[in-house]
C-alpha cells in the first residue's frame, strides 16, 4: 500500500475539520480526492505530508508512520510533493528548484544530468529557463517547475493538491497528459483536485470530500455518474 | 586634511565592525525569522572568552599564542549560538514576533550578567590587546594601524567565503531554501533544525570576529559593550534591509559614515550615536521600510 489513513481526524485549534477518514491508495494506482472549497481537501493533503499531526488515527506511507517519522524522512522515502500554490522558492532559480527536487530523493545527487535530459524531454520549456528566478516565472510555468520538480527524483508516489489550478484548457490536457505517462511507468498518484471532470479522467477511483468528511468513494466511472459529484459540482 | 583622512580611516574601522555584525541579524532573521536582539551580546562574550583562554593557556603551556585563544573564543560562540538556538530561539521561531523579542532581549541580560559574575573582576572594564600591532602608513600624524587593515581584510574575506557558501555549496541552497518556505523544504527532504543549527553557529562566528574586532579597535573590554554593538548592528541591518545580505554590508557602511561624521564634528558626539542610529532606523522605516536594498520579499538570504 503506497498509502493508507485509517480514522484520521485533524482540528484546527481545537475546531474540528477532518473527521475520521479512511482513504488508501494501493501501489501503481491513480486515485483522486475531490471536493467543493473548504471540504478540506489541502488539509488532507498536509496531513498525508506531516505537516498536520492527527488528533485521532494514523497516516501510514510506504508501510512508515508519518506523524513519528517527520515530514523530511517522509520525502526520503521516495515521494514528491506538489502542494497548493505550488510552493516554488521564488528567489531560487528553476535549477535549484529542481536540484532540491532530485536531492530530496537521493541525497547524493547523482546523475541529476541524465535526469534533468530526461525531465526535459517531458518539460521542454523548463529546461528553456533553468536559469530564471522561479518567483518571476508565469502561473504556468511554474505549475510546469513544481511537477517537475517533484517528478525528477523519480519519486514512487506523488501527491498532489489541485496542480491545475489556474491553467488554461490546454494547459490542462498537457498536464493530464503528464500524469497519465508518469502512471505507465509504475509511478502511484493521489491527485487533490477541483476539477473533476479531469480527475476522474485519470484516476481509476476517487473520494468525494464534503466539510471534513468522506461522502462518496467509488470507482472513477461510478463517480463520474454519482448523483454526490453531479450535486456538488455540477448543479 | 589629516583629520579628514583620519576619520575616513575611522569609518572604514566601524564599517567593517558594524557589517559583520549586521550579516549574523541579517541572517538569523533571513533564516529563522526572529530578531535575536542578544547577538551583540553573544558576539561579544568573545573577547572574555578569548582572554580568559589566554589565561589558562599561559598557565598551562607557557608561551601559548593569543591566536589560538582568539580561534577557540570564535569557536566556543559558534557553539554557543547553536545551544542558544536549539534551548531557547527555536521555541520562538512560530512565537508572536513580541514574545521572541522579550526573551532575547531577556537574554542579552543574562549574557551580560553572566560575564559580570564570571570573569574577574568582570564590572570593571579590561585591557584587551591591539591584535595586529603597528601601522601600516603613516603620514603626519595619521596612521592607518595594521589592525584595521587586518580588520577590512578579515571582513572582506568573511564576506567573500559567506557568500560562497550561501550562493555555491548545497548547504547554503538549504539555508537559502528554509529561509523561502520552511514547509516547502520539509517536504523535500531538508531539516530545517539543521539549517537552523549551521545558521546560528556561522552568524555567532561572524558575531564573534566582530567582538574582538570591536574590542581590540576601542582596547577594552566592558560586560555592557554587547547592547551598544548589538543596537549598531541591528541598525545598518535595518537600513540596509534585514534578511539581505549586501543590504546588511551597505546599511553598515551608510551608519558608520554618520557615526564617523556625528563623532568627528560634535564635540561630545560619542554620545549621540545611537540616538543618530535610530533616528536613520526610523527615517529608513518611514520611507523604505524594506530598507535601502528593499527586496526582501524575492531574496530572503
Ligand atoms: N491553519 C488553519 N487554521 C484554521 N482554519 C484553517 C486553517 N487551514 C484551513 N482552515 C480551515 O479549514 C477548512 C478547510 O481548509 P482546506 O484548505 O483544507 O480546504 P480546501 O478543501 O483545500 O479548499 P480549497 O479548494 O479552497 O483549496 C477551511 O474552512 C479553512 O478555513
Ligand atoms: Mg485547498
Amino acid at each position: 500500500m503506497s498509502v493508507e489513513l485509517c480514522g484520521v481526524s485533524t482540528a484546527y485549534g481545537g475546531v474540528p475539520m477532518l473527521r475520521e477518514i479512511d482513504l488508501t491508495v494501493a501501489d501503481g494506482e491513480i486515485v483522486c480526492v475531490l471536493g467543493p472549497n473548504g471540504a478540506g481537501k489541502s488539509t488532507l493533503f498536509k496531513t498525508v505530508a506531516g505537516l498536520i499531526t492527527p488528533v485521532a488515527g494514523t497516516v501510514t506511507i510506504m508501510d512508515t508512520d508519518v506523524a513519528t517519522t517527520g515530514t523530511e524522512r517522509i520525502a526520503r522515502l521516495g515521494v514528491g510533493f506538489v502542494p497548493e500554490g505550488r510552493r516554488l522558492f521564488p528567489g531560487l532559480t528553476v535549477a535549484d528548484n529542481i536540484r532540491l527536487g532530485h536531492e530530496a530523493v537521493r541525497p547524493d545527487g547523482a546523475d541529476l544530468p541524465a535526469r534533468l535530459t530526461a525531465i526535459g524531454q517531458l518539460f521542454p520549456r523548463v529546461i528553456e529557463r533553468l536559469g530564471q528566478a522561479a518567483g518571476t516565472l508565469s502561473g504556468g510555468e511554474q505549475a510546469m517547475v513544481a511537477l517537475a520538480r517533484a517528478l525528477i527524483g523519480e519519486p514512487k508516489f506523488v501527491v498532489m493538491d489541485e496542480p491545475s489550478l489556474g491553467l488554461s484548457p490546454k494547459l490542462i490536457r498537457e498536464y493530464f497528459d503528464i500524469l497519465r505517462a508518469i502512471h505507465r511507468e509504475g509511478r502511484t498518484i493521489l491527485l487533490i483536485e477541483q476539477n473533476a471532470e479531469m480527475a476522474l479522467s485519470v484516476a481509476s477511483r476517487g473520494y468525494v470530500l464534503a466539510r471534513g468528511r468522506i461522502v462518496a468513494a467509488d470507482h472513477a466511472e461510478a463517480l463520474r455518474a454519482s448523483s454526490v459529484v453531479r450535486s456538488l459540482y455540477f448543479s | 586634511m589629516e583629520q579628514i583622512a583620519q576619520q575616513i580611516i575611522n569609518w572604514l574601522a566601524l564599517s567593517s565592525i558594524y557589517a559583520l555584525l549586521a550579516i549574523g541579524f541579517s541572517l538569523l532573521f533571513g533564516v529563522i525569522n526572529v530578531i535575536q536582539f542578544s547577538h551583540g551580546d553573544v558576539a561579544l562574550t568573545a573577547p572574555f572568552i578569548a582572554m580568559a583562554v589566554f589565561a589558562s593557556l599561559g598557565a598551562l603551556l607557557p608561551g601559548a599564542d593569543l591566536v589560538v585563544a582568539l580561534i577557540v573564543a570564535i569557536f566556543v560562540v559558534g557553539v554557543l549560538g547553536i545551544v542558544l538556538e536549539r534551548f531557547l530561539i527555536r521555541r520562538f521561531r512560530t512565537a508572536p514576533p513580541m514574545m521572541a523579542l522579550v526573551a532575547t532581549v531577556a537574554l542579552g541580560i543574562v549574557l551580560r550578567e553572566l560575564i559580570r559574575i564570571l570573569y574577574p573582576d568582570g564590572s570593571n572594564p579590561h585591557p584587551f590587546p591591539q591584535l595586529v600591532p603597528g601601522s601600516a602608513l603613516s603620514f603626519g600624524d595619521v596612521s592607518l594601524s595594521w589592525l584595521v587593515v587586518a580588520m577590512m581584510a578579515v571582513t572582506g574575506l568573511l564576506v567573500a567565503v559567506l557568500t560562497w557558501f550561501l550562493y555555491r555549496t548545497g548547504l547554503g541552497l538549504r539555508i537559502r531554501a528554509v529561509s523561502q518556505d520552511i514547509e516547502m523544504a520539509r517536504m523535500l527532504a531538508i531539516n530545517p533544525n539543521l539549517v537552523f543549527r549551521v545558521t546560528f553557529f556561522v552568524a555567532s562566528v561572524t558575531g564573534a570576529v566582530a567582538g574582538l574586532f570591536y574590542a581590540s579597535y576601542v582596547g577594552l573590554m566592558r560586560f555592557d559593550l554587547g547592547i551598544i554593538a548589538g543596537l549598531l548592528g541591528f541598525s545598518a541591518a535595518v537600513i540596509g534591509g534585514l534578511g539581505n545580505m549586501a543590504g546588511a554590508i551597505i546599511g553598515s557602511v551608510v551608519l558608520a559614515a554618520l557615526d564617523t561624521l556625528v563623532q568627528a564634528v560634535f564635540p561630545d558626539g560619542a554620545a549621540y550615536r545611537l540616538v543618530v542610529a535610530f533616528v536613520l532606523v526610523v527615517l529608513v522605516l518611514v520611507f523604505r521600510p524594506a530598507g535601502l536594498l528593499g527586496r526582501t520579499v524575492v531574496e530572503k538570504v
